[in-house]
């Protein structure tokens, strides 16, 4: 039942990223349940083209696989626009429990009205803030901050709600506009922030999470109804295995590009509880302002299901 | 194999006449086909994904800029200004060549427009004095290639995008060698052009080279606000472009008053003309090159030359080397598009610095402008000068040579594109 | 005929000026506002993307007719007038082929893309990838046509110059570098 099957899975981020890591306990798995006859062929930083292109791809059934963040993807399903909004999740066990729960699903059964399977949550992460001006405590200290975002109508307006100069701009062209003082801030992971070296043209990061993105492993439709039952259930299971993996990993390496970034000098703070309840207090006219494209249902359905966690 | 296909599919698409742009697609049809998976999708999908990217907007706007300095009468008053400068010297008017033409690669990022202009003013001009007319047009050929290695820069925007390399860096990092390639022209010329019995030019007073440098100085701001506003960080490669665009108009139309409101429809069609042509051509290469990276051509190439990954220097020679080869038939943006996603991946893997080996990429392919049997810039240069192209390569030969002595110095000393690169990055 | 094909062109020509102003002003507005007023219109950023993506489609097709696209003519420059004729008739016919199943590909692509929204303007993407049927559709029926005249010996000696690279002007030199 199983067949010889090579799987494009193309990526925007480099080999070295957890999600590399990911990707190869997913092929152990694969390997064990069909006996060496389904191989992911890996293709990084974008050579397969953008995101949003690959996902489009994958749509018409010319590739089989990518791992994305959601923020790219809101031009196709506008639901995803719920994981761009600020402050939502407070740390990374809420986000698993939504996600890998009932409201994960709920989002899945929506891609696949589009032609896309998700076969799992893998993980971006919590994005923080870094910038050259001044140590961030609370919201006011945005103020006047000129801070690159990607662009992203949420992202634009979740920083100029906090009172920045919200700037969108390509992020290959992110560390010459911070070293040349373009722009003061930018927001990212922490493993971004090390491995892009932002550090090095950056003096204060906050560790605000002011976002938590998932990557999203969605395979194409038209491909995977294709595929007979078993090799489809592998695909599910051995997903699961490599996204438990790459998240484990992004925690390690997390707590290490911290640590890099301290020792090369920064001033790390992170955001008190009470300003992160104010910061978001002060960002809910940003969810009312985007909840109609989201979907109504969508955005309260997430919250009510956050509540019952913080219960 | 894959490599075969792919190789044999372009060349031999382009061989009947195939326009580059139409011969990759017709690449990329044939590689889908052979690793089973044709579908139109593929196509329409790369192209026009290819074309939707903000870093390319630059292109549009620079070329405009360009446009709009010939026709506003900037290149004359910067010839003016090299003569005022180094007209008196020996093998002056050939010094004059070469100044002008560094001055307006700073300012446009068009090979054959900048000799064009300088080939149109100077070539009589040298002539008359008594200088080698063929050896003369060489030189300006020579010193019209500069244009897209000193910022700003098409050929960089379309390295930077298919490459993902900053194109500010790659502005920064492309200063230090055009201005070698002057030098090694200086060289040369002072060479070859002792035996020429030459009259020299009067020395100009010291207040007509002040007057001189006055009506330049218009044209002079140029290159301060497209290098000073990108470095400063003011603005992105594609604000600076604008703006360039912006005050080109302004001079040309308030200052010099050459260009007329009548004249601007046909310099903004000629423009628009001119990056559909670039962006086309970069839209197909995104057909191929997808599928090049899809049926890991580079992988099947790193196998090839497996022992050289280790020795950079090594390899960047006989990458070199290649590029040399494919630039004698083809032109410059092609080459780009066409090796940039076959070699980029190895350049990685061996370890070479990205921005080094785009500029080192980029002086090569602007060498092929000028190596027969098909140099754009030799036509240019021939039509312009009406010297016949025969001559013309002859005329050529000490410079070619200088430049590709000056490509292969820096192959040996990368630091000398590294370190000052490090400096105004 | 004729007339109509060359107002028809003269149209593009104007589209093309009014695409490239557009931009221009989009672009450069917008930096004034993001330098002057410390603000920014996305909605200009992104109407200039698909304002480009318009002219460069638009001026690939009016590129092809004058025979302004790069190529490699002087292995077909070697030929006599009977080689240069077998080439043409072959490179057109290769061209057919690609400009067909772009528009084909654009046409299966369709719902695809009708179905995203650009991020800020909400656009339907189909404005902007369905710019593939006229590229397309504009580069077979030119390169029909051609086939047409080849095959009946109506191909006129100024067109198969052209083809071999000859009597190029300045501003077609400059367009290639
Ligand atoms: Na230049
Ligand atoms: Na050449």
């Amino acid at each position: 039942e199983f067949k010889e099957r090579t799987i494009r899975v193309s990526n925007g981020i480099n080999a070295d990223h957890p999600v590399g890591n990911g990707i190869k306990a997913m092929q152990q798995c694969l390997d064990e349940k069909s006996g060496g006859k389904m191989k992911l062929q890996a293709f990084w930083g974008g050579a397969l083209g953008g995101d949003l292109q690959a996902t489009q791809a994958l749509r018409s059934g010319v590739q089989e696989a990518v791992v994305t963040s959601s923020s790219p993807l809101v031009g196709i399903e506008p639901a995803l626009g719920v994981f761009d909004l600020p402050f939502l999740f407070a740390n990374a066990q809420e986000a698993y429990k939504v996600l890998d729960g009932k409201f994960g699903d709920m989002m899945t059964e929506k891609l696949a009205a589009v032609g896309l399977v998700n076969l799992g949550y893998w993980e971006n992460g919590f994005r923080n803030l870094s910038n050259s001006v001044r140590p961030v405590n609370k919201w006011e200290d945005f103020e006047g901050m000129k801070v690159r975002v990607m662009q992203n109508n949420i992202f634009l307006d979740t920083f100029q709600n906090l009172g920045a100069n919200a700037t969108p701009m390509a992020f290959g062209e992110v560390f010459s506009a911070l070293e040349t003082k373009t722009i003061d801030a930018q927001e990212n992971p922490y493993v971004t922030i090390d491995t892009s070296k932002f550090f090095e043209v950056q003096k204060y990061v906050t560790e605000t999470n002011h976002a938590y993105t998932p990557f999203l492993f969605l395979f194409s439709k038209a491909i995977f109804d294709t595929y007979a039952p078993e090799e489809q259930a592998a695909l599910r299971e051995c997903a699961t295995v490599g996204r438990d993996v790459e998240r484990g990993v992004i925690a390690d390496l997390n707590k290490k590009s911290l640590e890099k970034i301290k020792a090369a000098g920064l001033e790390v703070n992170k955001l008190s509880e009470d300003e992160q309840k104010r910061i978001r207090e002060k960002s809910m006219v940003v969810y009312e302002k985007h909840k109609a494209t989201i979907g109504a249902e969508v955005v309260d359905s997430v919250l009510a299901e956050l509540a019952a966690i913080r219960k | 194999m894959t490599l075969l296909v792919f190789i044999a599919s372009l060349l031999g698409a382009m061989a009947i006449g195939v326009p580059v742009a139409f011969a990759l697609m017709f690449c990329g049809v044939t590689l889908m086909w052979y690793m089973g998976m044709f579908n139109s999708q593929i196509i329409a999908q790369n192209m026009i994904a290819g074309a939707d990217t903000f870093t390319l907007l630059a292109i549009p706007f620079f070329v405009l800029a360009g446009e709009l300095m010939n026709s506003g009468g900037l290149s004359r008053r910067i010839i003016d200004f090299a003569i005022a400068c180094v007209g008196h010297i020996r093998g002056g008017l050939g010094i004059v060549a070469i100044m002008a033409a560094v001055i307006m690669a700073s300012i446009s990022g068009s090979a054959a427009a900048d000799t064009a202009a300088l080939a149109a003013i100077l070539i009589p001009m040298m002539a008359k004095a008594g200088y080698n007319v063929p050896r003369s047009a060489g030189l300006i050929a020579s010193g019209g290639i500069i244009a897209p290695v000193i910022p700003p820069s098409m050929a960089f925007i379309v390295f930077g995008v298919a490459a993902n390399v900053s194109i500010t860096q790659l502005f920064m990092a492309g200063i230090v060698p055009g201005i070698l390639m002057g030098l090694a022209l200086v060289v040369a010329w002072q060479i070859t052009v002792r035996k020429d019995n030459v009259k020299p030019l009067a020395k100009t007073s010291g207040g007509e080279r002040l007057r001189a440098t006055g009506r330049a100085a218009w044209a002079l701001g140029m290159p301060i606000i497209i290098l000073g506003g990108i470095k400063a960080g003011v603005v992105t490669p594609t604000e600076a472009a604008v703006i360039a665009a912006a005050y080109a108009m302004f001079v040309g139309m308030v200052i010099y008053r050459e260009l007329k409101p009548r004249d601007l429809p046909h310099v903004i069609l000629q423009a628009a003309k001119t990056t559909a042509i670039i962006m086309f051509l970069v839209c197909a290469a995104l057909v191929s090159s997808w599928l090049i990276t899809a049926a890991n051509i580079p992988g099947e190439i790193t196998r090839y030359i497996e022992p050289l990954i280790d020795r950079p220097m090594l390899l960047m020679f006989v990458i070199m080397l290649l590029v040399l080869l494919v630039g004698t038939a083809l032109d410059l943006t092609p080459t780009i598009l066409i090796l940039t996603p076959v070699l980029m991946p190895i350049i990685k893997q061996a370890g070479i610095d990205p921005v080094y080996f785009g500029v080192m990429f980029i002086m090569n392919c602007c060498i092929g402008l000028i190596t027969p049997p098909v140099g754009v810039v030799l036509n240019v240069v021939s039509g312009v000068g009406r010297v016949p192209l025969g001559k013309v390569v002859t005329g050529i030969t000490p410079f070619l040579l200088a430049q590709v002595a000056i490509l292969m110095l820096l192959v040996i000393f990368p630091q000398i594109v590294t370190v000052p690169a490090q400096w105004l990055r | 005929m004729t007339k109509a094909i060359n107002l028809f062109y003269k149209l593009l020509e104007i589209l093309l000026i009014l695409l490239l102003s557009g931009m221009a002003i989009m672009v450069f507005l917008n930096v004034i506002l993001r330098y002057g007023f410390n603000s920014g219109l996305t909605v200009s950023d992104e109407m200039a993307r698909y304002f480009f993506v318009w002219l460069t489609f638009i001026g690939a097709v009016v590129g092809f007719r004058e025979y302004g696209h790069m190529g490699v003519e002087s292995f077909v420059a070697l030929f006599g007038r009977r080689g240069r004729i077998v080439c043409m008739l072959l490179s057109n016919l290769v061209i057919l082929g690609v400009s067909l199943l772009f528009f084909w590909g654009t046409w299966k692509q369709l719902p695809i893309n009708s179905s995203m929204k650009a991020p800020v303007t909400g656009l339907s993407m189909g404005w902007v990838y369905g710019i593939g049927f006229f590229t397309g559709g504009g580069c077979a029926l030119i390169a029909f046509e051609r086939l047409l005249r080849i095959v009946t010996g109506r191909v006129t000696e100024n067109e198969i110059a052209a083809f071999a690279g000859e009597g190029q002007n300045i501003e077609k030199m400059v367009e290639r570098a």
